[in-house]
């Protein structure tokens, strides 16, 4: 697969802090990339300075080959969607799609009027009157239609009610099927995009922790559910990361891949597999600094089973 | 049978246009800013004068009246040039401007006002220069020094001060937007304080007569040339300022 985005020791430090941390990465062409971590850890950062809208401190970032700063070749083929984008102070939505529409090459008017309507957006209020999710839903369409070879939706539904969300995710795959593009998707409801995401970049402090498939991701871990002696026997000495129980019943996370014997007992106690919520694992590997000599232990050993 | 199609490849190939003609719709998207305010303080400052004029006439006063009320709108461009970076900046980097394209096309967008403002000033000097005045004797735009050289040398200085004071707002903005208030305010101190140090110096060198001289000898367009250099200098110094600004 092409990449589309390479970073080397890529370094930012601001006066007291390091917001990125000797960050190594490629993205490749045409995939959906969560990029996952908490507050502060580095997101905003990391794709600011993909789009040169903000400088390393040392370290190299190639997009489509070249450096993007001051680039308009590069910088046409791209579009950053912020979590509180700013516009100018008299324009309303429907200014801000007619200036997208002559910036971006690639610019869709009919997807972007399907999706206001989606959205029930406004279009003759100024953009500082709209509520805080038809702010957002501004954001979002220029992100979509814009249909830029590389998007960046930065935390893009602030405000917005689960509803718009969902219609947010189905827009997304459902025009990502017809015209592949690479998008790089930051949020904190790690669990709602999982099923969205191709690929899970989790940064934390300023480093990548985790830079795998989410399918990878999924299967360091096992999400089992019954009788809850029958599971207790079963994650003797792993790693549990999350453990939910009612009566008799429990729903235990743990992780490591099963043996064969573990099959057996799986099946002889009637005990069902589900799929790993992503959000746990997640949680779990940006909690390590609370954890970290404990878990390193059991974390080789049930690597290794 | 089979019949195969061929389709057009490149359906979604990049239409070319013009990034920096971009921008300048971008700015005009504040017409507010842009247009009405400018004109309207222009039309206010005019049709204030025209009411002085008129009671000092009326008062039996018989005498020519120049006032420099036309110099109005100059000092707003510097807000305009202001408000160009405050309001446009963050969403030109949304659309995946350059900081170069943004800065190109604000000057474009700021020459576009400053030569319609021009032209208004430049009708309204003639239609006092048709008049005498409005009849009363007192002019706003017919200013004797600066129409030296005709209409067109009156609109090119009009037009140049009004770019020099949108590229000072358009600086200022972008620096206080770079190193923050307090910098900000120690620098234009210190610029305070310099201009001091040269007004002290000519003043120990009793040369004041001199540079009222040389500034009155030194014709309307001689002064306009100086101050588009200076423009130029400026702009150079806003872009190299904004090479470096982040979101």
């Amino acid at each position: 697969m092409n990449s589309v985005v390479e970073v080397r020791r890529l370094t930012k430090t601001y006066k007291t802090t390091t917001a990125l941390d000797d960050v190594s990465l490629s993205i490749d062409e045409d995939s959906i990339y969560g990029l996952l971590g908490r507050n502060g850890a580095g997101k905003t950062t990391l794709m600011s300075i993909l789009t040169a809208q903000n400088f390393a401190t040392s370290g190299d970032v190639e997009v489509f080959g070249e450096d993007p700063y001051e680039n308009a070749r590069v910088l046409n083929r791209m579009c950053f969607v912020r979590e509180s984008q700013k516009y100018p102070d008299d324009s309303n939505a429907r200014h801000a799609l007619t200036n997208a529409r002559l910036f971006f090459p690639h610019w869709d008017q009919d997807f972007a009027d399907q999706l206001v309507s989606d959205f029930d957006l406004p279009l003759k209020t100024p953009i500082k009157k709209l509520s805080r999710g038809q702010q957002s839903a501004v954001g979002v369409i220029i992100g979509l239609a814009s249909r830029a070879e590389i998007t960046f939706f930065d935390e893009p539904y602030l405000g917005f009610d689960a509803v718009a969300r969902q219609t947010f995710y189905d827009r997304l795959i459902a025009d990502y099927a017809e015209h592949p593009r690479t998008i790089v998707l930051s949020s904190h409801l790690i669990d709602e995009v999982a099923d969205l995401i191709e690929k899970v970049i989790v940064i934390d402090h300023g480093r990548i922790i985790m830079d795998e498939t989410t399918e990878e991701v999924r299967s360091r871990a096992v999400n089992v559910v019954g009788d809850a002696d029958a599971i207790n026997r079963l994650v003797a000495g792993r790693e549990v990361i999350h453990r939910e129980s009612l009566g008799r019943v429990a729903s235990v996370t743990m992780l490591g891949h099963l043996s064969n014997a573990d099959r057996e007992l799986i099946d002889d106690a009637n005990l069902d597999l589900t799929p790993v919520s992503l959000q746990q694992l997640v949680v779990r590997s940006t909690q390590t600094d609370l954890a970290e000599s404990s878990a390193a232990e059991t974390d080789s050993r049930s690597l290794q089973s | 049978m089979t019949a195969v199609i061929d389709h057009p490849p490149g359906a979604r190939t990049s239409r070319p246009k013009n990034r920096i003609l971009g921008v300048v719709r971008l700015q005009f998207t504040n017409t507010q800013t842009f247009v009405w305010v400018p004109l309207l303080i222009l039309v206010a400052a005019w049709l204030i004068t025209l009411i002085i004029h008129w009671i000092i006439a009326s008062a039996g006063v018989d005498s020519q009246m120049y006032s420099g009320g036309s110099q109005t709108p100059l000092w707003y461009f510097a807000v305009v040039g202001a408000q160009a970076v405050n309001l446009t900046f963050y969403f030109s980097q949304a659309m995946s401007l350059t900081r170069r394209e943004f800065c190109l096309g604000s000057l474009t967008a700021a020459a576009i006002s400053a030569a319609g403002i021009s032209a208004v000033f430049v009708v309204l000097g003639l239609i006092e220069q048709a008049t005498d005045g409005y009849g009363l004797g007192g002019y706003f735009a017919y200013l004797p020094w600066v129409w030296e050289h005709g209409p067109l040398g009156a609109g090119f200085v009009y037009f140049v001060l009004t770019m020099l004071c949108f590229v000072l707002g358009f600086w200022f903005a972008i620096f206080y937007k770079r190193a923050g208030a307090l910098i900000l305010t120690i620098s234009l101190t210190v610029i305070a304080l310099a201009l001091l140090a040269g007004a002290a110096w000519i003043n120990v060198n009793r040369a004041w007569p001199e540079v009222w001289a040389a500034i009155v000898g030194a014709q309307a367009i001689g002064l306009a040339l100086w101050a588009l250099g200076l423009t130029a200098v400026f702009a150079l110094g806003s872009y190299l300022t904004l090479r470096r600004l982040t979101t």
